[in-house]
């Protein structure tokens, strides 16, 4: 009896937590989900009625229409940004912890700024400070070494490295710090152990390092990958702004939602979409945790 | 224990008063009543003593009334705009207040059908007009005011503020793109022609030195309407058929291509800059550039886009804005007196002159041209001369998705030196899409 009293006062006090993520979380996914059953858009407006399954039909009719092009570019954009992010902050985080080193705080505080900035600041910062064919510190550059001056975001591949750079820039820190935690966390002990046995920087830093990150590090590659993986700002920012359009066609998902259903008003069709990619994410989402369980249980 | 259990039963209160709070906030505002007297009715003015003839025609209203209008323009020009009307309507309890949002369309979208918390009226360019009069959230203003008040308004402002024959906006004040250049830097006399202003062009151009002759948004349908209107082009027409694959479409393209290669990136911010830090002689730009460049301390010349006349013999045709006002529906039903008011003071060319001398802005009302003031203005002269031969914005809902393929065109012509006829294709195809997904 009194267990299960217990059990009731503990689903009371997580109450006001679960009516909040209700509200905001669950509210509005089972909403769109509603109005994705509707054809409300500007003609139907006040007037929209039950259209079944119509506009799902729409949405993955749509798959075929440049919508398997972005999701290429949307796994590729994430696994080369992936790759690329752990490998530098781990590379940054492990030179940061190197004994000896002076100023170090100083440097962290330093990495760290790009992660403190707005990203819709940083981004607009990029596009004008270091992009921009006038004003850009990149055409500076080349000018200065004699070259024409290059316009970094009117073709796809350059466009792609450009977006790759900024988004490197700004997700950095977060790895970076990260790692850094993890790394104080190990026993430093096993390195003297190591020492002892004559191992050599690589070898501490492929037998001790690395394994001993690995559980820490798991669910903050997920994490990170899903922001990748659902990357917009920067890809919209620079290179199909309204008003700024830079002339490549790079479209990940979610732009590619944005441009096909977003701008046409038209409520039911873009909730469809919205409501497929979550599934898409949801799906990517049971992968990689079932991946990591595995990978978990192997060890 | 007893401080136990009194600590448990502390913790439950705190946890229902925190979810009732929560859901507290899921509640819906009460509507406002009808004719309700505002809540900041200090805000009214007190002075009653400068009634003007037009308001004491009308007996003096019984509570004060407060219009909210939303807008996203210059804080400084609505304010002189609010006190135009304010002062004209002090002795009827009447007040118009402007709120400066982002996103105006996006918020009218949301807001529209919301009493409690969206505005009585707004103002904003009139191509958005088709999308908010088929969501049926705008009252026409022919049902608020008597088309005798409007009979000194431009057939062109009033045209734009139409659609499907029915006259849904209040025209306040228009606006084109005019031909700015920097006296100083300028050599010679301005051309007649589109081709002999690329021969200067590209004689005064140095695009590695940072020097340019003339700088457009040249990416920017806008910006190119010029071109593609005076070419007979058009991005979509009347019946909603997007025109990017029609060969004017295309020639005016290829044509404006030839002097994007020639001009600086296309962006608005890169554009502005150089001319106001004299580094391009000339802009493409509307009355909106002109407090930066008079910041900049540039010597100002202006000319119509009329007065250049393309290789097929015709004047380049820019695209007019003309800025109106909007009456949401739900306002027009509880303040329809005090709203056919504000609207009746708008129509008079008293709000023109006082935009047109401060602000340099096109009046709607004709009338106002004949003050001497706005008269020997430069920059409304060359625009009223202009709305000759410009064309208004289409205000079709199908315009709004039109933006991003025309851009998308333009782009992939002179950014990433596609040909035009596969970026035509491809980008009609996109609008074509774009259309029936609105749908």
């Amino acid at each position: 009896m009194k267990k299960h009293s217990t059990k009731i006062y503990a689903w009371l006090y997580c109450l006001p937590a679960f009516t909040l993520i209700g509200v905001i979380v669950l509210f509005p996914i089972l909403y769109t989900g509603y109005i994705s059953l509707t054809n409300m858009n500007l003609y139907h407006w006040q007037d929209y009625t039950f259209v079944g399954a119509d506009n799902y039909i729409r949405a993955l009719v749509k798959v075929d229409s440049g919508f398997l092009s972005a999701l290429a570019t949307t796994l590729l954009w994430t696994a080369v940004n992936m790759i690329l992010d752990v490998a530098i902050a781990y590379l940054l985080a492990v030179g940061l912890n190197v004994e000896g080193l002076r100023a170090r705080r100083i440097y962290k505080t330093l990495l760290v700024f790009p992660w403190a900035m707005p990203a819709y600041v940083s981004i607009l910062v990029w596009r004008v400070g270091m992009f921009n064919t006038e004003f850009g510190l990149l055409n500076r550059f080349l000018t200065a070494l004699g070259f024409d001056k290059m316009d970094f975001l009117s073709r796809n591949v350059p466009a792609f490295l450009s977006c790759m750079t900024l988004n490197l820039w700004m997700s950095l820190p977060y790895m970076i710090v990260m790692i850094d935690g993890g790394l104080q966390s190990i026993d430093r002990s096993m390195y003297e152990s190591a020492i002892l046995d004559g191992a050599n920087p690589w070898q501490k830093n492929w037998y001790i390092t690395i394994p001993s990150l690995k559980k820490i590090m798991a669910p903050i590659i997920i994490m990170t990958t899903f922001t990748m993986f659902k990357q917009f700002d920067i890809l919209y920012l620079l290179t199909m702004q309204k008003g700024a359009v830079s002339g490549s066609t790079l479209q990940t998902i979610i732009t590619y939602a944005h441009q096909n259903a977003f701008v046409s008003n038209n409520y039911g069709l873009s909730s469809a979409v919205s409501m497929v990619i979550f599934v898409f994410i949801i799906v990517f989402s049971l992968w990689t945790n079932r991946a990591a369980r595995t990978e978990r249980s192997e060890q | 224990m007893k401080k136990k259990l009194y600590l448990k039963k502390i913790s439950l209160l705190t946890a229902c008063v925190m979810t009732l709070s929560i859901l507290s906030g899921c509640g819906a505002n009460p509507a406002p009543t009808e004719n309700a007297a505002p809540a900041n009715e200090a805000e009214a003015p007190a002075d009653n003593s400068s009634e003007d003839a037009a308001s004491s025609e009308v007996p003096a209203s019984p509570e004060a009334v407060t219009i909210t209008a939303w807008h996203d323009n210059d804080e400084a020009m609505m304010n002189a705009l609010a006190d135009e009307v304010n002062q004209a309507l002090a002795g009827e309890n009447i007040t118009l207040k402007f709120e400066k949002k982002s996103d105006v369309t996006g918020q009218i979208r949301l807001y529209g059908t919301d009493a409690a918390n969206g505005p009585d009226m707004y103002l904003f360019a009139h191509d958005s007009l088709g999308g908010f009069a088929e969501m049926g959230i705008l009252e026409p203003v022919a049902n608020l005011i008597d088309p005798q008040k409007e009979a000194d308004l431009l057939p062109m402002t009033l045209e734009a503020a139409t659609y499907k024959d029915v006259q849904y906006l209040m025209p306040v004040y228009y606006e084109t793109l005019l031909f700015m250049y920097n006296k100083a830097l300028w050599e010679g006399d301005i051309p007649s022609t589109t081709d002999e202003l690329y021969d200067y062009m590209a004689a005064h151009t140095d695009a590695n030195a940072g020097i340019y002759a003339l700088v457009n948004q040249h990416s920017t349908s806008y910006n190119v309407a010029p071109f593609i209107n005076g070419f007979g082009g058009y991005i979509i027409d009347k019946d909603a058929n997007p025109g990017l694959d029609t060969q004017e479409m295309k020639d005016a393209v290829v044509y404006n291509s030839k002097f994007a290669a020639l001009q600086a990136d296309g962006d608005y911010n890169t554009v502005t800059t150089l001319f106001n830090e004299g580094k391009a002689a000339a802009i493409i730009g509307g009355p909106w550039l002109v407090s930066g460049i008079r910041d900049a301390g540039i010597d100002l010349g202006i000319k119509s886009l009329s007065d250049f006349t393309l290789p097929n013999g015709k004047a380049m045709a820019p695209y007019s804005g003309v800025q109106c006002i909007g009456v949401l529906k739900y306002a027009a039903e509880s303040k329809k007196d005090a709203i056919t008011r504000v609207l009746e003071v708008l129509a008079e060319p008293s709000v023109g002159i006082v935009l047109a001398q401060n602000f340099n802005c096109a009046p709607a009302n004709s009338k106002a041209y004949e003050d001497p003031q706005v008269a020997e203005n430069e920059m409304i002269l060359a625009m009223e001369k202009t709305a000759q031969t410009a064309v208004p914005m289409p205000n079709i809902p199908e315009m709004g998705v039109m933006w991003g393929p025309a851009e998308g065109l333009l782009a992939a012509v002179n950014k990433s030196g596609e040909d035009v006829n596969d970026a035509a294709s491809k980008y009609q195809q996109e609008a074509l899409t774009a259309i029936a997904d609105m749908q």
